[in-house]
């Protein structure tokens, strides 16, 4: 079986970070934002390898900062310490062309604070070849459909001022389905800190077995308000719209947020509701695009209420805010919903007659003000009576009030707290993760 | 033409390989005055090479923004790696495997009018931005311009397959009103730029930016003091800003015939178009015809070649109501035929930048127009809705149940355009709402606009897209209003 050495992304782009500390003339301020990651990526149908290949890709945030006034310039680095200096040094030059030519920027933020740190965390990966024998020899003639994403992942800060701030992971997912027929699947979200075969192969068994259940004639609904039990995926989705700018200090203060009415306790959620962006949890850099460092766990929703907003440097300034070091688009990394008292294990049990829904899809406001949101049911969601699951579910709509749905609705939170990872990969991969129990509902409501 | 590219000419390769290079360098700028206060400049420049390997029945590929010749020549070795690995464990035994078929297309930007100087630019920015904050109740304004300038070289072997040059123009406005813990907002081209066009500043013109924002931040006071969309099923007549989303979701995704073949199951979704739907399966009523264009001057998603190396041609996917063909790559057409299924495909295998390779997109998909006007449709309405603008979307995995929602409502009672309405929704099934296709508008009433926002694929792509279309009537949909 061959093998590839993992690139040591640190060692790659040192030179890059030298250079924008080293680039400042006097007068300015230069800093520099890298993401870079060398990934692997393998998509799976009929439970063969699609499509396969690897992408090396870094990009550099260049700002230079004169006199009140500042430009970004986003460049490409090519991971050869010589071109790249050479490419930031050019950036630089027409920076100094373009902020000669600017106004000056009122909302202007930058950590004076210089900080230099470098969290490196090492896991095991596959190499290409196991990657694809162990996912299409644990689907056998199953219908696999899926995706494997990994290898190094890092971000990093660099600035004239002598902040230098790195965070490189190794981390990987596999992301599949196993069908049983037209739209009904078993749908899995695999990441561990180390890659395993053998519990690659585990997980693809069991919902091989899991997705026989589907096999079965499908239920069809009436629109109507049905008890529900949302699994700790299907309720990440939920709490996830809220990061669509609900905690945005940007979006409460231009009008713009769905959770406008939880920031003015005209609505609340249920005293069960605690939701964290909570960082050290999840494992994330601590440190943000402008040099701030970021804290290790903010409270957004404290037992139903308004906790803290992602104040980014740039907003505090903007609106005499104080900053909470949020990202410059303000939103949470590692969402943590905290768990409740229903076992995972009880809540068919507790559901008694409704629906259990695996995963929610393409969720979307239908009333961004109000907090009113729209969203269809996907994948393994089942018709469940009197505690016992005996139907696959067709896809259903829903439409229907967060505040509703996790205020009078919520009878319960599951007591387990799942940790589900970031799968998007638009346009690099991300090291997020939403943090989420399951929650049993006395009703979600179905129109269409 | 440009010379070859020196690096691609010293790629090396063994017997029996085949290998593609795409080379792409883009320079984004982006201009904006938000709130009052003109934004700092941001420019991005992106410049690498997607390598494609082809075996026997293998497809493998490696991206690199190392455009050395030992870099692209490491990034061959790495697809070549990846396709002997495809080619013992993937999808395509059976299947004849494509090459580029196109040879030598050079395309160069389409601008009419160059594009104005940073500062001109700013001045006007600045100017609609004032206008738009006419009123204490406007508490968000924004105007902006995005502009993209984008080389794509594709080479097979190292012979040229196309040389192409982009110029995409995207002007926005935006306004929020908010008051009593109520909040609209309006904007030009939609909160996610469907005004969007390739070419030069003739599209700053085309967009209505100058002088537009009066009038946005007019309607978006006009939207906070409106009633609620009413809850109840009647004619819906959706302008060209909306039926460009109706469109993307509704017919351009189910016609990817990557999904029909599951590729997407895992992420973007299946479609409720089966492959032995084409030819004969009625989509909507026999005034709908619909095309793949990419070869429209100033559309957002015009190419002279796909991502494959197909040359592009534009082709009827609806021909009066009748399913006729998917939207299917070479590849995808290859495979489909491998499993008994042959049609004509398009050159729609595109990939949102070097680092991506070329997946079943749309391009620029159309309503081709029909013969009514906005005006006779609604003298011709009873009792209907105008919806402009969309705001909200959401559509299920088989491309089915939808809900759209719009930023502006206007009531119509017989045959007259009356009160304007807040939080327009409405919901159908894509299998019927075509059918229900009363009307559609003329050539004149056409818009050609589009989103920069289409995603899809794994690893996650989000590529540009175009759509054109007149306003058109629907009869008999569900439509309704706010939360309160």
């Amino acid at each position: 079986m061959s093998t590839r050495s993992q690139p040591d992304l640190a060692a790659r782009f040192a030179e890059a970070m030298r250079a924008v500390q080293q680039a400042a003339r006097a007068g300015e301020t230069t800093t520099g934002w890298i993401s870079a990651e060398v990934s692997d990526f393998v998509r799976f149908n009929r439970g063969r390898v699609r499509q396969a290949g690897t992408v090396e890709k870094a990009r550099i945030e260049l700002r230079l900062i004169r006199e009140g006034r500042q430009a970004s310039f986003v460049q490409t680095l090519s991971g050869i310490a010589v071109d790249d200096r050479a490419r930031i040094a050019a950036a630089f030059e027409e920076l100094r062309l373009i902020v000669g030519d600017s106004e000056p920027d009122p909302h202007l933020a930058v950590s004076d604070l210089a900080v230099c740190r470098s969290t490196r965390l090492s896991s095991r990966l596959p190499d290409a070849q196991e990657v694809c024998e162990v996912v299409c020899t644990a689907a056998g003639d199953a219908d696999l459909v899926g995706f494997y994403a990994g290898g190094p992942l890092a971000c990093g800060f660099a600035s004239s001022l002598g902040h230098s701030m790195w965070h490189e992971a190794r981390p990987w997912f596999l992301d599949y389905c196993i069908y049983s027929g037209g739209d009904k699947a078993v749908k899995v979200t695999f990441a561990e800190p180390d890659w395993r075969a053998e519990a690659v192969a585990a997980s693809i068994a069991r919902a091989r077995r899991d997705a026989t259940l589907l096999d079965r004639p499908p239920k069809i609904l009436a629109p109507g308000d049905y008890r529900a039990w949302l699994s700790p995926a299907a309720l990440a989705e939920l709490v996830g719209m809220m990061n669509w700018g609900g905690f945005s200090a940007s979006a409460l203060m231009s009008g713009q947020s769905p959770l406008a009415r939880l920031k003015s306790d005209a609505d609340r959620f249920s005293e069960r509701v605690h939701l964290a962006d909570d960082l050290a949890a999840g494992g994330l850099p601590r440190f943000q695009s402008d040099g701030f460092e970021r804290p290790g766990c903010l409270g957004l929703v404290d037992a139903g209420r308004f906790g803290a907003a992602l104040v980014s440097p740039r907003s505090a300034r903007e609106f005499s805010l104080d900053g909470t070091g949020a990202t410059p688009n303000e939103v949470a990394q590692a969402l943590s919903l905290a768990g409740g008292e229903l076992a995972d294990g009880d809540a068919m049990a507790a559901l008694g007659t409704g629906v259990a829904i695996s995963n929610f899809w393409y969720l979307n406001w239908s009333d961004r003000a109000a907090g009113r949101l729209t969203g269809m049911t996907r994948f393994a969601s089942l018709w469940v009576e009197h505690g016992e699951p005996v139907a696959p579910l067709s896809v259903m709509r829903f439409d229907d009030s967060l505040f509703r749905l996790l205020g009078s609705q919520l009878e319960a939170l599951g007591r387990q707290v799942h940790r589900i990872p970031d799968t998007q990969t638009y346009d690099n991969r991300s090291f997020g993760l939403t943090m989420s129990p399951g929650a049993l509902l006395a009703g979600l409501n179905f129109t269409l | 033409m440009a010379l070859p590219d020196p690096a691609v000419s010293a790629v090396r390769k063994p017997p029996g390989v085949d290998l593609s290079i795409r080379i792409v360098h883009e320079q984004n700028r982006a201009l904006g005055v938000v709130r009052g206060v003109v934004q700092p400049d941001a420019i991005t420049m992106d410049a690498g090479a997607m390598v494609t390997a082809w075996t026997g029945h293998g497809i493998g590929y490696a991206a690199s923004a190392d455009l050395s010749p030992a870099g692209l020549q490491a990034a061959a070795d790495r697809a070549i790696h990846w396709a002997r690995l495809v080619d013992a464990r993937g999808l395509f035994e059976g299947v004849a495997l494509p090459r580029p078929a196109a040879r030598g297309v050079v395309r160069a930007a389409t601008v009419q009018q160059p594009i104005a100087s940073r500062r001109e630019l700013i001045e006007q920015l600045r100017e609609e931005a004032a206008a738009l904050n006419g009123d204490p109740r406007i508490v968000h304004w924004a105007a902006s311009v995005h502009l993209s300038q984008t080389t794509q070289r594709q080479y097979l072997d190292g012979e040229l397959v196309g040389d192409e040059s982009f110029s995409f123009v995207v002007p926005n406005l935006e306004a929020t009103a908010a008051s009593g813990g109520r909040s609209q907002t309006r904007t030009l081209g939609g909160q996610y730029n469907g005004f969007c066009r390739q070419g030069g500043g003739e599209v700053i013109d085309l967009s209505g930016l100058r002088g537009g924002g009066a009038r946005i931040g007019r309607e978006a006071l006009q939207l906070l003091d409106a009633p609620n969309c009413p809850n109840d099923r009647r004619s819906l007549l959706l302008a060209p800003d909306q039926m460009l989303l109706q469109i993307h979701e509704s017919i351009g995704h189910p016609l990817e015939l990557d999904r029909i073949l599951g590729d997407e199951r895992n992420f973007a979704g299946t479609s409720f178009v089966t492959l032995d739907m084409f030819g004969r399966y009625r989509y909507g009523s026999p005034l709908l015809n619909v095309s793949f264009d990419p070869t429209h001057a100033g559309g957002f998603a015009s190419y002279g070649v796909d991502d494959e190396g197909t040359p592009a041609a534009k082709v009827r996917l609806i021909e009066d109501g009748m399913l006729r063909r998917p939207l299917g790559s070479a590849l995808s057409v290859a495979r489909a035929r491998a499993v008994g299924f042959s049609f004509a495909g398009t050159a729609n295998a595109r990939a949102s930048g070097w680092h991506r390779p070329p997946i079943d997109r749309m391009a620029n998909i159309n309503v081709e127009p029909g013969d009514s006007s906005l005006a006779q449709m609604v003298r011709d309405t009873e009792r209907g809705v105008l919806m402009r603008t969309n705001v909200s979307w959401s559509i299920d995995d088989s491309r089915n149940k939808f809900q759209f929602g719009c930023e502006w409502g206007q009531l119509i009672e017989n045959g007259e355009l009356g009160a304007v309405v807040r939080n327009p929704n409405y919901r159908g099934v894509s299998a019927t709402f075509w059918r229900n296709l009363a009307a559609v508008g003329r050539a004149d009433e056409r818009e050609w606009l589009g989103t920069p926002y289409c995603g899809k694929g794994e690893p996650g792509q989000v590529v540009r897209v175009g759509h054109a279309a007149p306003p058109c009537l629907f009869h008999e949909v569900d439509v309704f209003g706010a939360e309160q």
